[in-house]
């Protein structure tokens, strides 16, 4: 009798989840759907434009009939569009991709953003997650130092930050810009952390060239025009070196500031299934491999491998930055670094 | 002859009213809105703090030491451009317009050409000839001859003045070329007769007629300067400096702080104004020295032996405005590494698939076109509308109206974008985030340019024409439409084209207006600069300049006339 | 055919006054010419006529309509006038055929109407089958005879001319005057033309209208204006004269210095100022001096200051004795006398005009 109960209860058991499975499946095909009729996702990132691009048409193969708007800027002004834009009731954004994290303490406090877990997200390390589910770290990289190997010999490379600081790289070096990029308001934060504005002030005084975006270093370093780097993202220098490129990336014993760019959907998107579909895309393995394979980012997904020429996180000496502390300290990051560097 | 009975035949007002009255009404109120109420809330928010007015922004503009700097860096920029133009610009002219130097027409349109060359896209370029390290020319010094140091850092304000002369001294030319073409030349040869040289009689008897040109053109040149946005921004940034452009756009990131810019523009109005003011009092009402007649007789100045120099002392200014940066900009849009030499693994396509296959691209680019249609008819049909009440004298205050249509030049870009940003981010005319907003901030900007070539076309058409039509039976309209219309044609397809390509060019006001569903050409070459992209930055401005030149072209062509001379034909005889 | 009756009409520009009280009736079918300097007003009182200018006073009426006043001014295209220009003002991009036509087709004729109309009258300016031609193709002389056709085939109520002859050349001018004047006797349009030129005026007109800042100071006809001007300046402009300022001494004696002229009046007031016209046609040239009894009713005596050959006539300037006034004597060829002969002058009474209006500027 016993069994037959068993039997009874499987049976009922598997035939219930068989039941339940068309209805998860076709919530999903709803909401897909609802997706395809909305047509397309409007993205603001402040990812690499080659590496944004790239996961754009990857998503349209994969979905035929949404299209992928993709708006690249640096962070910092992409969430000034998202607050110029509101301000004057315009409602055109769907997700929100930058590197500073401030930002989604500010967003998430002023009720801008949709709660939404993409799909696997569970299995994701906590740094890469927000408590209460508004945004989660699509890519993480950290600031690295980075010479051309034609101009400077491998002895005389720089292995520290304060090392940078040594007169005779005056003239010869190139930095972002923290007004400008998220990557680069964290590294700053970081090294303030680390050694004081003092650091800065010293550094501003060896006169680098300032370009507006982390990605922008690489491509002045890989062309020559300023032998070193003091700054960027790690990722950049690992594609032009690719590349073929003659750049050398150096990772700072003191540290390295990692900068996990968060990504959400706005509370207001116009398209907001086509948002999540996207949303479940870019967290899904397919994609956070493309970003670690050739785009030589870090993602939190476990199931993802790097190249074998990127050192592993585990092996760096991580230098962290809290969100809120990066929120409450823009202006001052931004104003105090003007004010050594001049613009 | 008996008096009639005078109240019967006395007519009607009604008879006696001007039916085309309403046309000018319209296009006068069209104009006062354009203009005014922009600069309305730009002089309200400037003043506006918290608490209600307050002059504390102006304070802060007058005390915080960044401000001042970028206050200064842009005057002294703006000073030397301003010398640099007319040390270039007016010699050049007289070469062309005076005297026997080979190669004048093609020396001419070389100058267009710099002319209708976007300075950004210049001063991009010059990035590439002249960073000290990676540039070309550096580069190239360094391989002749083994130094260590660059000959040239293009990354100074030295260089920021170079490249924004590059781009200014065609206004000089022009004005200089178009004076010396009314300046009969028998003052010129009497002093040759009494025994002086070329270069005497250069000096002494052609510089003090064309002294007013000269000072005219300086100053114009300075307001160019004054005005632009893009070079410095790619030259003085790097640099770590601001000019006030450059500071006005950075005050708009977030948090942003508009009354501040609103504050800050300010200053950059009143000295524009005052440039202009001194500028007409040293021309007169004309804007050009008024000498002598009309194709007067100019007798050609024999060079001799300095002929070969002075060619190549122009083509070296054009080689540097011209030659160099299109060389260069056309290098790194087929190179897949814009600073290594151009050899077969270098070349690629890639960098054209790319930028075109860009989404961001591909609607910039229609709405450029968009854009650059509309302003341009509705900018040459209002400025046609406008130049031909102001020449006829059609409305009472015909003089107010011609200083509103020529106000707009006393606005830089970028404060006239801060303006209509502060006008149209609120109700009742919520434009931004539309195209319409970029549609008035170019119709605005480019008024005065449609209104003096418009302006030009209908002076050059005797009022007799006109007035011979109407004693014969044709209404004021009916005039306009069968007789000065087809006169004036060519010259309000000029004024089209010029409106044309001033819209496709423009940054300064786009940069602060745009936003990503209604970004033009000129962003997205911005926006490619800030992340470093120099090969699809390069493909993206070679595309701008040919669709330039091919404007320039179908309107040379069309018109079969110079167009820097910039007098239309029509009149009889 | 109406007249023009103009009353009253004032112009100003800013301060400068350019019709001041200006005056002038226009019979049907005549043609006055407004004679004038430049600045007299004759071009903008002919605007004003033509509807171009508001008056600030007076009025303008043709026939019995009221077309100018200072409250309204009918618009020129109601006007039913025509003009020509003195730039001729065709229109370049239009062929002779359709500049000429222009008027016609407002006037809304039919196309064989039109046709036949503008073929006439380009017959009439002696320009036949030029209708093809574009302005730019064909003379000065032509482009005013296409000018004239235009006004004309519309058969206006009134022709304005605005010195129209002014851009030919002297041969081509004379020309054009009788064809103007022959064009006027064959069609009988009341007309007003402008010209500064006096023998242009007397040639084409049957009035003449001397104007002076900017009002009219003699009008009548060309002999009329000649042998009896009212003014200095209406004796000056036409024709040359010798102006001599005297004191009246008589009913119709005057003095001048010590000299004593009879003179063409019978009611000077003695004591009273007197201007003098005296034409140098007029004056008789003797050699030497006059003996016995004086033939003619004023002899004075006088020194050849210079002698003139002018080819049909000659040009003398004689210093009369007593006096230091020289007067310009018009003699027949061959010279009587030479510079330094000592001559006496005959002047008939006749011939001493005392001005009546002497308006000092």
């Amino acid at each position: 009798m016993t069994t037959l109960r068993l039997a009874t209860a499987v049976l009922g058991l598997f035939l219930v989840s068989v039941a339940l499975t068309p209805l998860a499946a076709s919530a999903q095909d709803a909401r897909l759907e609802a997706a395809r009729k909305e047509g397309k996702v409007v993205w603001y990132t402040s990812l690499a434009l080659t590496s944004s691009e790239k996961v754009a048409k990857l998503f349209e193969q994969a979905y035929p009939g949404i299209k992928v708007e993709v708006h690249r800027t640096g962070s910092q002004r992409i969430l000034q569009r998202v607050m110029q834009e509101l301000q004057a009731n315009i409602k055109i954004v769907d997700v929100i991709h930058t590197s500073d994290a401030g930002h989604y303490v500010l967003l998430k406090d002023k009720k801008l953003l949709l709660k939404y877990a993409p799909a696997g997200i569970e299995r994701f390390p906590a740094a890469f997650k927000d408590k209460d589910g508004y945004h989660f770290g699509l890519r993480a990289t950290v600031n690295v130092i980075a010479y051309n190997t034609k101009s400077v010999p491998a002895a005389e490379a720089p292995r520290t930050w304060k090392d940078l600081l040594d007169p005779k790289w005056k003239g010869k070096l190139v930095t972002a810009h923290p007004g400008y990029s998220g990557v680069i308001a964290t590294h700053v934060l970081a090294l303030v952390n680390l050694y004081g504005w003092d650091y800065f002030k010293q550094l501003a005084q060896n006169r680098p060239m300032l370009v507006q975006s982390a990605v922008d270093p690489s491509g002045v370093v890989a062309s020559g025009e300023r032998p070193v780097a003091a700054n960027g993202g790690d990722y950049t220098f690992y594609q032009v070196k690719k590349k073929g490129n003659p750049v050398e990336i150096v990772f700072p014993k003191e540290g390295v500031p990692l900068v996990v760019s968060p990504t959400a959907i706005a509370a207001f998107a116009p398209h907001p299934n086509a948002a999540k579909v996207f949303t479940d895309f870019i967290f899904g393995k397919a994609i956070q491999q493309v970003l670690a394979d050739s785009e030589g980012l870090y993602t939190g997904h476990p199931d993802v491998t790097y190249p074998a020429d990127q050192p592993k996180l585990s092996d760096l000496n991580i230098l962290r930055v809290d969100p809120e502390e990066l929120e409450k300290r823009n202006e001052e990051i931004k104003t105090r670094f003007v004010e050594f560097f001049g613009a | 002859m008996a008096v009639e009975a005078g109240a019967r035949r006395h007519p009607s007002w009604l008879e006696g009213l001007d039916r085309s009255a309403p046309v000018w009404a319209l296009a006068a109120a069209a104009l006062l809105l354009l203009i005014l109420l922009p600069l309305g809330w730009l002089a309200y928010m400037s003043v506006s703090g918290e608490r209600g007015f307050t002059f504390g922004h102006y304070a802060r503009v007058f005390t915080d030491p960044r401000l001042q700097a970028a206050l200064g860096n842009t005057l002294v920029l703006a000073f030397w451009s301003g010398i640099a133009a007319v040390a270039v610009g007016a010699p050049m002219a007289w070469l062309t317009a005076r005297t026997d130097l080979p190669g004048a027409r093609g020396i001419k349109s070389l100058v267009m050409a710099s002319f209708v060359t976007p300075p950004f896209l210049g001063a991009f370029a010059w990035v590439m000839l002249a960073g000290p390290n990676a540039g070309y020319l550096n580069r190239l010094y360094r391989s002749l001859t083994g130094a260590e140091d660059p000959i040239v850092n293009i990354f100074t304000m030295t260089g920021l003045i170079f490249v924004v002369t590059l781009y200014t001294f065609p206004y000089v030319y022009i004005m200089i070329a178009n004076t010396l073409g009314l300046i009969a030349s028998d003052l010129e040869e009497a002093a040759a007769i009494l025994g002086a040289n070329r270069l005497y009689v250069a000096l002494t008897v052609t510089l003090p007629m064309v002294l007013p040109a000269i000072l005219g053109g300086f100053i114009l040149a300075v307001l160019q300067a004054l005005a632009l946005f893009g070079s410095p921004a790619i030259l003085a940034l790097p640099a770590g400096f601001h000019t006030i452009t450059t500071q006005v756009w950075s005050l708009f990131q977030y948090p942003p702080k508009v009354e501040m810019a609103a504050a800050f523009s300010v200053p950059l109005l009143l000295s524009t104004a005052l440039l202009l003011l001194a500028q007409k009092k040293l021309l007169g009402r004309r804007g050009y020295a008024s000498v002598g007649g009309k194709g007067a007789q100019r007798r050609i100045i024999a060079l001799g032996p300095w002929r070969y120099p002075a060619l190549l002392a122009c083509l070296a200014v054009l080689g540097a405005a011209v030659f160099l940066p299109y060389g260069i900009l056309a290098k790194a849009a087929f190179s897949r590494a814009w600073a290594q030499p151009l050899t077969w693994d270098n070349f690629t396509l890639g960098n054209w698939s790319f930028t075109f296959l860009y989404s961001s691209t591909q609607s910039a680019i229609v709405n450029t076109l968009e854009l650059g249609v509309l302003t341009a008819c509705v900018g040459a049909g209002l400025a046609a509308l406008l130049a031909y009440v102001t020449t006829r004298q059609l409305v009472v205050g015909h003089q107010v109206l011609a200083f509103l249509t020529l106000a707009p030049v006393v606005i830089p870009g970028i404060v006239l974008a801060v303006a209509l940003f502060i006008a149209y981010t609120r109700p009742p005319f919520l434009l931004y985030g539309t195209l319409w907003i970029l549609f008035i901030a170019y119709l605005t900007k480019e008024m005065p340019v449609g209104y003096s070539q418009s302006d030009a076309t209908f002076r050059g058409i005797h009022p007799e024409l006109e007035e011979a039509g109407r004693i014969l039976g044709a209404g004021r309209l009916r005039v306009l439409r069968e007789i000065t219309a087809p006169l004036a044609k060519s010259g309000i397809i000029a004024t089209w084209c010029f409106v044309f390509i001033g819209v496709i060019r423009e940054l300064s006001a786009s940069i602060i207006l745009f936003t990503p569903n209604t970004k033009v050409m000129s962003v997205v070459i911005f926006d490619l600069k800030e992340e470093g992209q120099f090969g699809a930055i390069a493909v993206l401005g070679l595309f701008m300049l040919v669709m330039t030149f091919g404007v320039v072209v179908l309107m040379q062509s069309l018109l079969g006339r110079d167009v820097m001379g910039g007098r239309a034909s029509g009149a009889p005889g | 055919m109406p007249g023009v009756t103009i009353t009253g009409l004032h112009k100003s520009y800013g301060d400068v006054g350019a019709v001041v009280g200006l005056d002038l009736r226009v019979e049907p079918g005549e043609l006055v010419a407004l004679l004038g300097p430049s600045g007299c007003g004759k071009t903008t009182t002919l605007r004003l006529v033509a509807g171009f200018l508001k008056p600030e006073a007076g009025e303008i009426r043709v026939g019995d309509r009221c077309l100018s006043s200072p409250a309204v001014v009918i618009p020129p295209e109601r006007r039913r006038m025509a003009m020509i220009f003195q730039s001729y003002a065709l229109w370049p991009h239009m062929t002779v055929e359709q500049n000429v036509a222009y008027g016609l087709r407002l006037r809304k004729a039919s196309k064989a109407d039109r046709e036949r109309r503008v073929r006439d009258i380009l017959q009439a300016v002696r320009l036949p089958g030029y209708g093809s031609r574009y302005p730019g193709e064909l003379s000065g002389g032509q482009q005013q005879r296409v000018a004239v056709a235009r006004a004309l085939v519309v058969e206006p109520e009134i022709l304005l001319l605005d010195e129209p002859l002014s851009n030919l050349d002297a041969s081509l001018r004379e020309e054009m005057r009788f064809e103007i004047r022959r064009l006027h006797e064959q069609f009988h349009i009341t007309t007003l033309y402008v010209t500064h030129d006096q023998s242009e005026a007397m040639v084409i007109s049957d009035r003449v209208a001397v104007l002076q800042h900017g009002r009219v100071a003699q009008i009548g006809r060309a002999e009329e204006l000649f042998e009896r001007p009212r003014t200095r300046f209406v004796a000056e402009f036409i024709g040359r004269t010798n102006l001599i300022d005297a004191v009246a001494d008589g009913p119709s004696t005057v003095a001048c210095g010590t000299v004593r002229l009879r003179v063409a009046a019978t009611d000077l007031v003695p004591g009273a100022p007197v201007a003098l016209s005296i034409r140098p046609h007029q004056i008789a040239l003797r050699p030497g001096r006059a003996g016995g009894a004086a033939t003619a009713d004023n002899v004075l005596g006088g020194e050849v200051v210079r002698a003139s050959f002018l080819g049909d006539s000659v040009d003398y300037q004689i210093r009369v004795a007593g006096s230091g006034t020289v007067l310009r004597v018009a003699g027949p060829t061959p010279p009587r006398a030479r510079a330094g002969d000592a001559v006496s002058l005959l002047i008939p009474a006749a011939a001493c005009l005392p001005l009546p209006d002497s308006v000092t500027p």
